[in-house]
C-alpha cells in the first residue's frame, strides 16, 4: 500500500501505555493503516466535521437513532453515534480471532448440551453444580431436550478486548440474544456513502451477507421435511430498545416480524395467524429472554409469551434460536470455566484467553479481592449492558467501600476481574481533530450447519475521555470494522469481481422528432437518421 | 392528439425512467465497489465497467478509477449516458409539451434539472465534487423522479397523453432491466451465474420486493427469473410488457389490427409461456437477448404507427 507523497500530517498521539489500533507507540501509523491515515489527513478536520454533519442527517432521515434520556428525564432521539475513523484488522489478525471464536462457541454449545443432559463436566468436578443451578438463566424446563443438529447457540457474539501486549482476550460471552449486528451493516453502508475515499487503497471484506447467513442457518435447523421452512423473527414489540434491529433483520431476510399475539400453539405445533388462517412456523429467531417466552413454563405473568411454546419445542416441531436455557453458558460466573470447557469437550488449548477473573463465593479468593478492590473491576453476574459495573481505579474510595459491603452481603452475585488495558483507536472529536478512545470488538457468529463469522463485527468506542465503558446505553459509540483482504485467504470463496467483457448490447436510443417540413427539406432522410443524437433534439428548440 | 406531442411524451417517459435507473445503478455499484468481495459468497459481476457498458459509454472505457467513472455518470451533461443528461433531455421534452402536462409536473421536472445543474442549490448536495456526490445525487434523482411520476398520476387526465408517457416509461424500464441482466449474466458463464445477485436487486430497487416474493436466496438465477417473469413486481419485464399492452390498447384507435399492440400481446404471452415452461436454473441469457430485440421492434412499430413515421428511437452512429 503506497502512501501518496502529498500526505498531510495528522496530528495524533497514541496514549501510552495503551496499544493503539492504527498507530505504533512511537506515533507512526501501522503498516496496514498508512493509506487510511493519509486519506484522513487529506480530508482534514473540516472534511471530517462536514461528513459528520451529513452522517447525522442521513441517520435521522433513515431513522437509525436511539433514545437517550436527558437529565430532566425527557427523552431525545439522537442519531446513532458512528465514528468516521474505521478500525482496521489485517487478514492475519482476523483469522486468529475467527478460529478462536469458533472454538469457543463450539465449546459453549457443548456445555449447554451437557448441562441439560449428562452433566459430565459437573461429574468430572470441573464446574461446580451449585454455580450452574444458581445461575438465574438455568432453565429446568428444557432438561433433556436436544434441538435439531444439536445446535443451541445459533447466534453468538463474544466481546473481545485487546491488551497492551496486543493479545486478544474475551471479556464476555453473549449466547442469549446478542444485539448490534444491524449497526455493523448500517455503519458499513453509511461509511461507503460518506467517506468513500477512505476505502480507496483497500479491499475491505463485506458484511452485508449476514442476513442470508442467518436465514440459511435458521432454515438448516428447522424441522420441515417436505416444504421450504417458514422462519419468523419474534420481537417483544416496538417499545423494545432493539426494535430497529428486529425489524431490520426481518426485512433483510424477507421473513415476518411477529409479536406474541401473532403466534399460537395448537397440538404442540406453532402457528402464526395470517389473513389466510393459521400458518405453521418451523423456526423462530426470538429476540426476547427465556423468562418471557412461555407463561406456562417460565414467568407465569409474562404477557409477551406464547403459552405452550416450550411444549411445542419439546415435541421437536419448532426450532428456537437461540435455544431456551443457553443463558447458563454466558453467565459471568460460568465465564471463568470456558477455557476448561474447551480443554474438556474439544481436547484443544484455548486460542483466545480469558481475563483473570475471581469468583467471590470462595472465601479465600474473596478476602484477597476485598483487599485490593480498588485495582479491580467488579461486575454483577446476572446483568448485561455495563449496568452496575465498578471500575476500581476510576472509582472513589466511598464507592469502593460501598461495593465491598455489597460483595460481603451477596458474594455470589458479583465477580471481580483484573483491569484490562483496552486498546485505543483514533476517534473524531467535535472539532474534527483525532483523539485516542478505548475500543472493544463484538464479532457475530452464526451456527447452523457450520459456524460462520461475519468479517469484523461491532467495534464499540468509549467516547468520553479515558472512559473504558463502551456500551451505547452508557455514552458509547461505534466504529466501522474493516477486515482486509490479504490475498492468501484460504476461506475466501470466489475470485474478486472480475472485469469480464460484457456482451455487445444495442446502443442506447435517444428520441428525436423530425417534423414533416424538416423531413421534406432533407434530401436524404436516411443520412439524417444515422446522425441523430441527443444534440439534434436539443438544437431544434 | 398530435403525433409530435405523442412522440415527445413517449420520450419524456423514457428519459425520466432512464434517469431513475441510472441513479439506482450508480448507487448500487458505488456501494459494492468500495468494498471487497465476500468470503462467504461470490457475486455476479457488475462493476463500474458493466455500468458504463449498460449506459452505452463503452467506447470510452479508458480505465478511469471508479469515483471518476461514477462522477461522469452522475453529473456530466456532455456524456449522453449521465443522469444529468437524461434529466436535461426530459426537461427539453417537457418544454415542448408544457400545454399537455400539468403546470405542477413541469415545475417538478424543471426544479429537478435546475438544482442538479446548479450543483444542488436548495437541492441535493452542498458541493457537487464532494465525495458523497454520487450517493446524494442518486438519492435526489430517485426521489424526484418518484415525485414527478406521482404528480403525473394525480394531475394528468388518463387519456392518450398519459398513455404515451407511461408507455415510454415502461419500455425504458424493461430495456434497462434487460441490459443489466445481460451484463451480469453473460451467456455460458457459469462461475458468475452461481453468485449472489444482491447488486442487481439493489440496482433496480427490487431487493425488498424480492425477499417478500421469493423464498430462494438472492442468487443469480432466481433473481433473473424474478426480474424477468414476476408480474407482481412493477419493474419486471413481464409487468412492463403488461402495462405497455394496456397503454397501447387504450391509446390506439384500432387496437385489433395495430402492429405495436399485436407485438406486445405476443411478448406478454411469450414471457408467460417461458415462465411456466422453463425449468429452474435454465439459461436465461437467450431470452433476455430476444426480448430486448423484440422491444426494439416494438419501438420501431410505435414510431411508424403513432409518430407519423418519425424516425424511431435513433441509434447513435
Amino acid at each position: 500500500m503506497g502512501v501518496a507523497t502529498d500526505t498531510i500530517e495528522v496530528d495524533y498521539r497514541p496514549r501510552a501505555p495503551f496499544r493503539d489500533e492504527l498507530y505504533e507507540l512511537d506515533g507512526t501509523p501501522r503498516l496496514a493503516a498508512q493509506a487510511l491515515i493519509a486519506e484522513l489527513g487529506r480530508l482534514g478536520p473540516e472534511g471530517l466535521v462536514d461528513a459528520g454533519r451529513r452522517r447525522d442527517a442521513i441517520f435521522m432521515q433513515q431513522g437509525i437513532t436511539f433514545e437517550t434520556s436527558g437529565e430532566s428525564g425527557s427523552s431525545h432521539e439522537r442519531p446513532f453515534p458512528l465514528d468516521l475513523v474505521p478500525r482496521v484488522l489485517t487478514g492475519q489478525e482476523w483469522r486468529a480471532i475467527k478460529r478462536g471464536l469458533a472454538q469457543r462457541i463450539r465449546a459453549l454449545n457443548h456445555f449447554v448440551d451437557d448441562i441439560y443432559h449428562a452433566r459430565e463436566i459437573v461429574r468430572e468436578g470441573l464446574v461446580p453444580w451449585r454455580l450452574v443451578a444458581g445461575c438465574p438463566h438455568f432453565a429446568r424446563a428444557v432438561h433433556g431436550i436436544r434441538p435439531p443438529g444439536g445446535v443451541y447457540c445459533h447466534v453468538a457474539g463474544c466481546d473481545l478486548v485487546r491488551d497492551s501486549d496486543g493479545s486478544w482476550r474475551v471479556i464476555e460471552d453473549n449466547v442469549r440474544i446478542p444485539s448490534g449486528i444491524s449497526y455493523v451493516l448500517e455503519n458499513r453502508a453509511a461509511m461507503a456513502r460518506l467517506v468513500p475515499e477512505l476505502f480507496a487503497s483497500y479491499r475491505v471484506r463485506p458484511v452485508d451477507h449476514y442476513p442470508q447467513l442467518l436465514l440459511r442457518a435458521l432454515r438448516s435447523v428447522a424441522p420441515s421435511a417436505e416444504s421450504e421452512a417458514t422462519v419468523v423473527v419474534w420481537t417483544p414489540g416496538p417499545a423494545n430498545s432493539a426494535y430497529f434491529e428486529h425489524a431490520f433483520l426481518a426485512r433483510q431476510m424477507g421473513v415476518e416480524l411477529v409479536e406474541a399475539s401473532d403466534l399460537v400453539v395448537r397440538d404442540d405445533v406453532l402457528y402464526m395467524r395470517t389473513t389466510r388462517g393459521l400458518e405453521r412456523v418451523h423456526a423462530v429467531y426470538r429476540r426476547l429472554d427465556d423468562d418471557f417466552v412461555d407463561p406456562l413454563e417460565f414467568m407465569s405473568d409474562s404477557l409477551l409469551g406464547v403459552p405452550g411454546l416450550v411444549r411445542a419445542y419439546r415435541a421437536g416441531s419448532v426450532a428456537i434460536a437461540n435455544a431456551f436455557g443457553t443463558g447458563v453458558a454466558d453467565d459471568k460466573a460460568i465465564y471463568c470455566f470456558v477455557p476448561e470447557m474447551i480443554r474438556f469437550y474439544l481436547a484443544e488449548e484455548p486460542i483466545l484467553e480469558n481475563v483473570n477473573t475471581y469468583l467471590l463465593s470462595d472465601r479465600e479468593v474473596r478476602e484477597h479481592v476485598l483487599d485490593r478492590l480498588g485495582e479491580l473491576v467488579v461486575k454483577p453476574t446476572g446483568e448485561s449492558g455495563g449496568k452496575g459495573v465498578m471500575i476500581g481505579p476510576h472509582a472513589s474510595d466511598q464507592e469502593v467501600a460501598r461495593m465491598g459491603e455489597r460483595i460481603k452481603a451477596h458474594p455470589e452475585r458479583w465477580i471481580a476481574q483484573d483491569v484490562v488495558c483496552l486498546s485505543t483507536a483514533p476517534t473524531v472529536s467535535s472539532d474534527g481533530t483525532l483523539r485516542p478512545c478505548h475500543v472493544d470488538l463484538r464479532p457475530f457468529a452464526v451456527f447452523g450447519e457450520s459456524i460462520e463469522i461475519v468479517p469484523g463485527g461491532l467495534t464499540r468506542v468509549a467516547l468520553e475521555d479515558g472512559s473504558m465503558i463502551v456500551n451505547s446505553s452508557r455514552g458509547g459509540g461505534s466504529k466501522d470494522t474493516w477486515v482486509l483482504e490479504d490475498g492468501d485467504d484460504a476461506d475466501r470463496a470466489g475470485p474478486p469481481i472480475a472485469d469480464t467483457q460484457p456482451p455487445a448490447l444495442p446502443d442506447l436510443r435517444y428520441g428525436a422528432w423530425m417534423g414533416q417540413q424538416q423531413q421534406q427539406q432533407q434530401q436524404e432522410p436516411q443520412q439524417q437518421q444515422s446522425k441523430g443524437s441527443a444534440r439534434v433534439g436539443r438544437k431544434r428548440i | 392528439m398530435l403525433a409530435r406531442i405523442a412522440h415527445d411524451l413517449y420520450w419524456l417517459g423514457r428519459n425520466l425512467a432512464r434517469a431513475e435507473f441510472t441513479a439506482r445503478a450508480v448507487e448500487a455499484v458505488f456501494q459494492a465497489e468500495v468494498q471487497g468481495t465476500s468470503d462467504a459468497m461470490p457475486s455476479v459481476s457488475f462493476g463500474s465497467s458493466g455500468l458504463l457498458a449498460m449506459l452505452g459509454d463503452e467506447g470510452e472505457r479508458e480505465r478511469a478509477d471508479n469515483v471518476d467513472a461514477l462522477a461522469r455518470l452522475t453529473l456530466d451533461a456532455d456524456r449522453p449516458g449521465s443522469m444529468l443528461a437524461s434529466v436535461e433531455r426530459a426537461r427539453e421534452g417537457a418544454r415542448t409539451v408544457r400545454d399537455v402536462i400539468s403546470a405542477e409536473m413541469w415545475e417538478a421536472i424543471n426544479t429537478t434539472t435546475l438544482s442538479l445543474r446548479g450543483g444542488g442549490q436548495g437541492g441535493w448536495a452542498p458541493n457537487p465534487r464532494a465525495p458523497a456526490g454520487p450517493y446524494l445525487a442518486a438519492q435526489y434523482v430517485k426521489q424526484r423522479t418518484a415525485l414527478i411520476w406521482g404528480v403525473a398520476a394525480r394531475t394528468m387526465l388518463r387519456d392518450e397523453a398519459k398513455c404515451f408517457l407511461d408507455a415510454g416509461g415502461t419500455i425504458e424500464v424493461s430495456d434497462m432491466v434487460l441490459r443489466m441482466l445481460r451484463i451480469a449474466l453473460p451467456a455460458g458463464e457459469h462461475r458468475a451465474a452461481d453468485g449472489h445477485a444482491l447488486i442487481l436487486l439493489q440496482a433496480v430497487g427490487g431487493f425488498h420486493a424480492y425477499l417478500r416474493a421469493v423464498t430462494a436466496p438472492p442468487n443469480a438465477h432466481p433473481v433473473a427469473r424474478f426480474l424477468l417473469f414476476e408480474r407482481a413486481y412493477p419493474d419486471s419485464v413481464a409487468a412492463c410488457a403488461d402495462s405497455l399492452h394496456d397503454a397501447f390498447t387504450t391509446a390506439d384507435a384500432g387496437p385489433r389490427n395495430s402492429k405495436p399492440v399485436l407485438r406486445v400481446s405476443r411478448l406478454v404471452a411469450d414471457l408467460d409461456f417461458q415462465r411456466r415452461a422453463l425449468p429452474d436454473g435454465a439459461e436465461l441469457s437467450g431470452i433476455c437477448e430476444r426480448t430486448q430485440q423484440e422491444l426494439a421492434r416494438i419501438d420501431g412499430d410505435v414510431a411508424e404507427r403513432y409518430f407519423a413515421g418519425a424516425t424511431p428511437g435513433q441509434e447513435r452512429a
